[in-house]
C-alpha cells in the first residue's frame, strides 16, 4: 500500500521509473505526485522567485499608476516616487512539445512522447503552483494544439497533453517561427523534442524565440536505444517519419553511430550555449526528478541574474 | 469506337499482379526495425546488402503481355462502327409537341410564331409517325393523344390559344414522358415550343421528378422576341378603416417595370366599372414603385375593383382585379340569468369594442333567445345559466349548423345530461379555493387559434389572473386548451358539425376570478369569439392556378342547399360539389358564385389575377433546361436503334480469336527464353 503525505503526494514518486509512472493514466495525479514529493523533499524552497518583495524606488513619470506612488516618501521628500517590486508579475510559462512521429519511438516501455508528456505535465503543475500562467503548444511540422498561457489553463493543458499522439513527420523551423511571432509577451518556454535536425537548423529555429526575449529551456529527449544503439540483427531500418528503409548491419555501424549522436548532442549543447539557452539531454530511462531539478535551478538562476 | 461484350472479365487483369508479386517476393525477407530517424545511419557508408531488383525484365514483360492478351480475349472486344449507329436513325417516331399557352405567349407576335412552329412540326410527320399535342401552362393537358391523324392535330392546334396561366415546364414534361413511355415506336421525340421563361423552370414544382424514357430526343423551339417594354401591375392590397360607421378601404398596389428604360405609368382605379381615381407613377428601369389611392367607401357587398395601366406588349398583366365587401359584424348574444346584468357587464363591454370582426352584442335570458340569434355564423355566450333541455336541443341544432357556443360555468351553470354530447364535459362540483393561495392558469395550448396571439413572448401574461373557485368537469380527464395550476381544466373545446363549443370552467365576472380586470381578458375573449364565429377575412384577390375554397351563398331560413355554380369571367359555368366546394381559378377576372334559390345579393364574387411573376420575360437558355431534364447538354441524345444482325455482331467481335493466338505465341517465346536463362 502506498503511503501518502499530507499534501497528497505519493511518497517516493519522484524516484519511480518513468515506465511505471507512464502506466498511471491520470496525468494530473502523476504530476502532483512527482512534484509534491520533490518539493516536500527540500528543506527550504529558495528557488521560488515569485515574490512581492520591494526592490527600489523610481521617479514618477506621467502615465504611471498613481496607486503605486509612495505617499509616505512624498510626505518626506515632496516628490513623487513609485515603488517597484521584485518578481513583479506572474510569468508566462509554456511547454512546446514535439509530437512528430519520431517521438512515438520507445524501446523500453515508454515512448519519448509519453516521457515528454509526463515531463510537460510535471513542469506545468510545478509552475502552476507558483501562480504562474501555464500554456502548451504541441507541434509536428505545424502547430497541432495551442493552449495560450493562462492561470486557469492547468486543466486544459493536462487534458490536451493526454490526447496528444504522434501523427505526422516533424520540422522545428516553421512552427517555432510562427510561435515566435505569436508569443508577444516574454515568458519562459520549455522545448521538449528529439531534435532530429542539423544543429544549425535547430539553432535557426529556436533563435527567433530567444531574440524575442523569451527564456528558453531545451529538453532533448532520446531513448536509450537511440543513444546506445543496442541492436544485434541485421535488419531493414525504417524511418518512422519518412517510411524510408535501409538495410543495416548493427555490428558494423554501432560505433560510428554512437560517435555521430555524441557529436550531434555536443554540437547542440554548444549552439544552445551560444544563445544562452539551457540545453539538457534527457534519457527516457532517467527519473523525472532529475529533470525537474534542472528546470528549477535554471529558474533560480534566472531570478538571480535579472 | 471499341467496346466489350463481357467487360467484367477485365477484372481478370488483376491477375497481372501475380508475376510481379512472384518477382518481388524474393526480395527482402529481413525483419523491419522501426527507428525514429535514419539521419545518422544514412551518413554512414554501407555496402552490406544489395537491393534486389527486378531481374529478367524481358521475361516479366512477356508473361505480363501474354496474360493481358488472354484477359482481353475473354472480354470479347468489338468495334462499333458509325454505319451501325446511322442505321438506327430510321424508324417511326413518337412525337410529343409541347405548346406553351401561358399568358406571356400573348406578348407581341409570340403566339403566331409558336403556332406556326407547331404546325410545321405536324406537317413534317412521316407516314408511320404518331404525335401528341400537349398544351401547358400551370398544368398540362393532352389535347391530342398519340394520333396519326394530322387533321385532328391541326384542328386541336387551331383551337388553342394562350390562357391566363403561368409557365411551368415540369407537369408538361411529366405528361410527355408518360405518353412516350407508353409508345412502342422506336424513336421518341419531344418538341418543346415555349418562350422559355426562367421562372417556368426555376419555380416549377416537381421539376426534380421529371423522368423521360431512354433515348428521348428533346428539341427546344425558343419563341423569344425583342418586343415593346412590359410593365406589370401587382395584385392590390386593401387596408380597412372605419369612418362614420362605414367601411372604407385604402387601395395600394405595386407597379413593376421589366424594361431597361424608366417608364411613366398612369394607374387608374376602377370601382364597379367606373374610373374614380388616377395616379401617375414613375418606375425606374428594372424597378418597381407603389401607388396608394385615397380611401374609398365600401357601400355594398362584392364591389368589383380594378387597377389598370396603359397598354403595352403584354395586355394581361396590365390589370389587377380585386373584390371589396363591408365586413359583416358577428352577431353575438350574451345569455345570463334575468336581471343579472352585472354578470355580463365585462363580457358585453369587452366585445363591443371589437373592430375585426365587429361584434353586435345583444343580451338575452334563456327564455328570450330569438331564432335570429341562432343563425349560422353567430355566437352564443352562456354566462353562468342553467340550460334546460329545450334550450340544449336548440343549441345543438345551432352548433351543428355552424354556430359558436361559449359556456361560462359559474356557480349557477348546469347542463342537462341528455344533451351532454354537445359540450366537451359537463360542469360538476364547485372547487373552492378562496382560502390559501389562489389558483392561476398553469398550462395553455399556445398552438390553438384562441391562444395563438399570446404565443410570442411578452404578448399577454396569463399567469397574473387569480382564480378563487372553479367548476370541476365530468369526465375530468378530457383534453383541455388551458388548465389551472392544480391540473384541473380551465378551457375545453369540442367541434360538432360545422360549429365549435368552448367551455370555461370559471366565471366571466369578478365573482370567482379577477381575470375580467386583467389586460389579457379583452384579447382572450375577442380571440375566442373570432374563433367561434369562424371569422376570416376573404382575400381581395387570388392568382390563376390557385384552388380557393368557396363558401356557398346561403339561402335564408332554409337548411337545404341548391346547386352552387361559379360563373367564370368567360361566362362558362363551373359546378361546385358539396357545401363548401373548392374552385380552381383558370381565367382572369371575376368569378361569380351563386346558389340556386339564394338571393342575388347573397352571391360571392372572387377576383382572379394572372401570376405577376410570369410577366418577367427573362428567358432560360433552352440548352440549360434540356441539360437539367436529360442530364446531357444539347438537343439530341444518344440514339441506339435496332440491334445489328447476329452475323454482323460475330464479325465485329472476331478480334478475340486473334488475341488468343498472339497470347499463345508469346507464351511459347516465354518458355524458350526462360529455358535459355535458366541454363545460363
Amino acid at each position: 500500500m502506498q503511503r501518502t503525505t499530507s499534501s497528497g503526494a505519493l511518497a517516493g514518486a519522484r524516484f519511480v521509473d518513468p515506465v511505471v509512472l507512464a502506466r498511471i493514466g491520470n496525468l494530473e495525479l502523476v504530476a502532483r505526485s512527482v512534484v509534491n514529493g520533490f518539493i516536500n523533499g527540500l528543506h527550504r524552497s529558495p528557488y521560488f522567485g515569485a515574490s512581492v518583495d520591494f526592490a527600489e524606488h523610481r521617479g514618477y513619470t506621467p502615465g504611471d499608476d498613481i496607486r503605486r506612488v509612495d505617499w509616505r516618501l512624498f510626505a518626506r521628500t515632496d516628490r513623487f516616487y513609485v515603488k517597484e517590486y521584485e518578481a513583479d508579475s506572474n510569468a508566462n510559462f509554456a511547454v512546446l512539445l514535439d509530437a512528430s512521429k519520431s517521438m512515438g519511438f520507445g524501446s523500453r516501455g515508454i515512448t519519448k512522447l509519453e516521457y515528454g508528456k509526463l515531463l510537460a505535465g510535471c513542469l506545468t503543475y510545478l509552475v502552476h503552483r507558483q501562480r504562474d500562467r501555464v500554456g502548451l503548444v504541441v507541434f509536428d511540422d505545424a502547430i497541432v494544439e495551442h493552449v495560450p498561457p493562462s492561470a486557469k489553463h492547468m486543466d486544459v493543458v493536462l487534458h490536451v497533453l493526454d490526447r496528444v499522439a504522434p501523427r505526422r513527420p516533424g520540422r522545428l523551423g516553421p512552427p517555432l517561427k510562427a510561435l515566435a511571432e505569436h508569443f508577444s509577451r516574454r515568458g519562459l518556454l520549455v522545448l521538449i523534442s528529439d531534435l532530429y535536425e542539423d544543429p544549425q537548423d535547430v539553432l535557426e529555429a529556436i533563435s527567433p524565440l530567444r531574440f524575442r526575449g523569451h527564456d528558453l529551456i531545451v529538453f532533448h529527449v532520446l531513448d536509450p536505444a537511440e543513444i546506445e544503439f543496442t541492436y544485434d540483427d541485421a535488419s531493414a531500418f525504417e524511418d518512422l517519419e519518412t517510411g524510408e528503409q535501409i538495410p543495416v548491419v548493427p555490428e558494423a555501424l554501432a560505433e560510428q553511430y554512437r560517435t555521430l549522436v555524441r557529436e550531434h548532442t555536443e554540437a547542440l549543447a554548444a549552439k544552445c550555449a551560444e544563445l544562452r539557452v539551457d540545453y539538457t539531454l534527457v534519457n527516457t530511462s532517467t527519473p523525472l526528478d532529475l529533470v525537474l531539478f534542472n528546470y528549477l535551478s535554471a529558474r533560480e538562476r534566472l531570478t538571480r541574474v535579472r | 469506337m471499341m467496346g466489350f461484350v463481357a467487360p467484367l472479365v477485365l477484372t481478370g487483369l488483376a491477375a497481372l499482379a501475380v508475376p510481379i508479386v512472384i518477382h518481388l517476393i524474393q526480395r527482402e525477407k529481413n525483419r523491419i526495425v522501426e527507428f525514429p530517424s535514419l539521419m545518422f545511419l544514412r551518413r554512414i557508408p554501407y555496402k552490406s546488402v544489395k537491393r534486389r531488383k527486378i531481374r529478367h525484365l524481358a521475361l516479366l514483360l512477356l508473361r505480363l503481355t501474354a496474360l493481358a492478351l488472354i484477359v482481353f480475349a475473354f472480354a470479347r472486344p468489338f468495334f462499333r462502327r458509325d454505319s451501325l449507329a446511322a442505321a438506327t436513325q430510321n424508324g417511326a417516331r413518337e412525337v410529343a409537341i409541347l405548346l406553351d399557352t401561358s399568358y406571356s405567349m400573348g406578348y407581341a407576335d409570340r403566339w403566331t410564331r409558336a403556332r406556326d412552329a407547331a404546325r410545321d412540326a405536324i406537317q413534317k410527320l412521316g407516314p408511320g409517325d404518331r404525335a401528341s399535342l400537349i398544351l401547358f401552362a400551370d398544368g398540362a393537358n393532352a389535347a391530342v393523344r398519340s394520333s396519326t391523324n394530322r387533321s385532328e392535330l391541326s384542328s386541336a392546334l387551331a383551337a388553342a390559344s394562350p390562357g391566363a396561366g403561368a409557365t411551368r415546364f415540369a407537369p408538361a414534361l411529366k405528361l410527355a414522358g408518360s405518353l412516350l413511355a407508353e409508345s412502342a415506336l422506336p424513336r421518341r421525340e419531344i418538341l418543346l415550343i415555349s418562350d422559355f421563361q426562367r421562372r417556368g423552370w426555376d419555380s416549377s414544382p416537381g421539376k426534380d421528378d421529371v423522368r423521360l424514357p431512354d433515348r428521348t430526343v428533346v428539341t427546344p423551339i425558343a419563341i423569344t422576341s425583342a418586343g415593346r417594354p412590359n410593365v406589370t401591375v401587382m395584385p392590390a392590397t386593401l387596408q380597412r378603416t372605419r369612418f362614420e360607421n362605414q367601411d372604407r378601404i385604402v387601395v395600394s398596389a405595386g407597379v413593376v417595370n421589366h424594361d431597361r428604360a424608366p417608364a411613366h405609368v398612369a394607374v387608374v382605379l376602377e370601382m364597379n366599372g367606373r374610373a374614380i381615381q388616377t395616379q401617375a407613377v414613375e418606375v425606374g428601369a428594372n424597378g418597381s414603385s407603389s401607388v396608394t389611392f385615397a380611401p374609398v367607401t365600401v357601400a355594398s357587398r362584392n364591389m368589383r375593383g380594378a387597377l389598370r395601366i396603359g397598354d403595352d406588349g403584354l395586355a394581361r398583366d396590365n390589370v389587377s382585379y380585386f373584390v371589396a365587401s363591408p365586413l359583416e359584424p358577428v352577431h353575438l348574444a350574451v345569455v345570463d340569468r334575468a336581471a343579472a346584468e352585472r354578470e355580463s357587464f365585462y363580457v358585453a363591454r369587452a366585445l363591443a369594442i371589437g373592430e375585426q370582426p365587429r361584434v353586435d352584442v345583444v343580451t338575452r335570458t334563456p327564455e328570450t333567445i330569438a331564432d335570429g340569434d341562432l343563425q349560422p355564423g353567430a355566437v352564443i355566450v352562456l354566462n353562468d345559466v342553467a340550460v334546460s333541455e329545450a334550450l340544449a336541443a336548440r343549441l345543438q341544432r345551432f352548433v351543428s349548423d355552424g354556430g359558436g357556443l361559449f359556456v361560462a360555468a359559474g356557480p349557477h351553470a348546469s347542463w342537462p345530461q341528455q344533451s351532454k354530447d354537445l359540450i366537451p364535459a359537463v360542469p360538476s362540483g364547485i372547487v373552492d379555493r378562496s382560502t390559501g393561495a389562489p389558483l392561476r392558469l398553469g398550462a395553455l395550448e399556445y398552438s390553438h387559434p384562441v391562444f395563438e396571439i399570446f404565443r410570442a413572448p411578452r404578448s399577454g401574461d396569463f399567469s397574473s389572473p387569480r382564480f378563487y373557485a372553479y367548476r370541476a368537469v365530468d369526465p375530468p380527464d378530457v383534453h383541455a386548451l388551458a388548465r389551472f395550476d392544480d391540473g384541473a381544466p380551465a378551457l375545453l373545446e369540442k367541434r360538432t358539425g360545422g360549429g365549435r363549443v368552448l367551455v370555461w370552467t370559471s366565471t366571466l365576472d369578478l365573482g370567482w376570478t379577477d381575470l375580467p380586470v386583467k389586460p389579457v381578458f379583452l384579447p382572450f375573449l375577442q380571440s375566442a369569439v373570432k374563433y367561434l364565429a369562424n371569422f376570416a377575412e376573404r382575400p381581395a384577390s387570388a392568382i390563376v392556378g390557385q384552388v380557393v375554397p368557396v363558401p356557398a351563398p346561403r339561402r335564408p331560413n332554409s337548411r337545404a342547399q341548391g346547386e352552387t355554380v361559379a360563373i367564370a369571367p368567360s361566362g362558362a359555368h363551373v359546378s361546385l360539389a358539396g357545401e363548401d366546394g373548392a374552385l380552381e381559378l383558370t381565367e382572369q377576372g371575376f368569378y361569380d358564385v351563386r346558389t340556386a334559390g339564394a338571393p342575388a345579393d347573397a352571391s360571392v364574387v372572387l377576383a382572379s389575377n394572372v401570376d405577376p411573376n410570369e410577366a418577367d420575360l427573362t428567358p432560360i437558355d433552352p440548352k440549360e433546361l434540356i441539360a437539367a431534364i436529360t442530364g446531357r447538354v444539347g438537343a439530341a441524345q444518344a440514339v441506339a436503334g435496332p440491334r445489328p444482325t447476329a452475323e454482323a455482331q460475330a464479325e465485329a467481335q472476331r478480334i478475340w480469336w486473334y488475341l488468343l493466338v498472339a497470347a499463345g505465341l508469346l507464351l511459347t517465346a516465354e518458355t524458350l527464353l526462360s529455358n535459355r536463362l535458366s541454363r545460363a
